[in-house]
């Protein structure tokens, strides 16, 4: 009776252990990640405006039928990247998110930032020469260093009205997005 | 000895990963949410729903969603049901409500508002919400479905501040009570 006891709580206790390993080593191991399915869309180094999600059909990247989303994806290795333009008067956001699909950076228009998306993407190495230059930045300018070089910026944007999508779209189509090439001119102006 | 050790440790990762209730997962009534998703060092479990899920989640400062598979009474939800939402969604600055499929589908009548959507609805003079979801016709907010078997509702909060503890306290969520079967 003990005996058999113990052999379930050692099954217990292994299971237990298997279980830890399974969670532990399952990001590393999935094949269909989010960065394959980015990788996918063509966007590097500008933005491309997903297609609406409609009733019936899949929606893999688990997207609201409600809002526009725009995706671009950047290498940090090149250069700083920019994320630059104009969206409409209405609730947007975005989002840096890194290889593995965890977010490192998002905010939302209400944090000051009104109409204006002005965004700077520094690796730690770039924030280091960007401290050392001590250049004013520019006011409305984020700054957001990431901890990796391969990311990509999501921006979400919410039409008030589904009448409103088409125009909505093509405002976030104009969004610029892309790496600034540190030998033409100083990686702070993304207008430049 | 082996096979509880297998049924243990896989049996209970499907369970931390699909479920999630007594892991990473956050629960209000029927609904349940994974707050630190959007969180720059998610926790063990909630990277691993990130990789099973592998979609576009939203980041800490963008807002929460919230999904329900089973109505307040804990009976799964069905299409050949319809259901009544009631009560009061925490604050936000708006928020979405979509019928999905387990595949993630959207199951909304083609044609229709794929998503109901907190901006576009009757409200009650207290600002509380009444949302009939379902295929057959119903008063007020409908939204309208098709399709049958299984469905999920999956309720996004943008710009919240649910979880934030900047909230009256203890989260309201609305209740979801199934009205009658076909």
């Amino acid at each position: 009776m003990i005996r058999t006891l113990l052999w379930l709580l050692g099954g217990a206790i292994l299971g237990g252990i298997i279980h830890i390993v399974v969670i532990l080593t399952l990001p590393a191991l999935a094949e269909d990640t989010i960065w394959t399915r980015v990788t996918a869309l063509d966007a590097v180094n500008r933005i491309v405006v997903l297609p609406q999600v409609k009733p019936g059909e899949p929606n893999p990247l688990g997207l609201d039928p409600d809002l526009a989303y725009g995706v671009c994806q950047i290498d940090l290795k090149a250069g700083p990247a920019y994320l630059s333009g104009t969206l409409p008067d209405a609730f947007w956001s975005v989002a840096l998110f890194n290889q593995r699909g965890i977010i490192t950076y998002s905010t939302t228009n209400r944090d000051g930032i009104g109409q204006t998306l002005e965004m700077g993407i520094f690796n730690a190495d770039q924030t280091r020469l960007l401290a050392q230059q001590q250049l004013e930045i520019a006011e409305g300018l984020l700054v957001v260093e990431s901890d990796t070089d391969d990311i990509f910026a999501l921006v979400r944007l919410a039409p008030p009205h589904q009448a409103m999508r088409a125009r909505f779209e093509a405002e976030l189509a104009k969004v610029k997005c892309g790496i600034k090439d540190l030998g033409a001119a100083t990686p702070l102006d993304p207008t430049r | 000895m082996v096979t509880v050790a297998l049924g243990v440790g896989f049996g209970l990762s499907y369970y931390a990963l699909t479920d999630g209730r007594l892991f990473g997962a956050a629960v209000v009534g029927p609904w349940t949410a994974w707050p630190d998703v959007g969180s720059a060092t998610p926790n063990p479990y909630t990277r691993g729903h990130l990789t099973r899920t592998a979609a576009l989640q939203l980041g800490t400062s963008e807002g929460l969603q919230f999904t329900a598979t089973t109505d307040s009474d804990g009976q799964a939800l069905s299409l050949s049901c319809t259901y009544r939402i009631d009560g009061k969604t925490p604050l936000a600055t708006f928020w979405t409500l979509v019928a999905v499929n387990d595949a993630g589908v959207n199951l909304a009548r083609p044609g229709e508002d794929p998503a109901m959507r907190s901006s576009a609805l009757a409200r009650a003079d207290d600002g509380s919400i009444l949302i009939y979801v379902g295929k057959r016709l119903a008063p007020q907010n409908w939204l309208e479905l098709t399709g049958e078997g299984p469905f999920r509702l999956v309720l996004t909060l943008y710009d919240t501040a649910v979880f934030s503890g900047f909230g009256t306290g203890g989260e309201t969520m609305p209740t979801i009570q199934r009205e009658g079967c076909a």
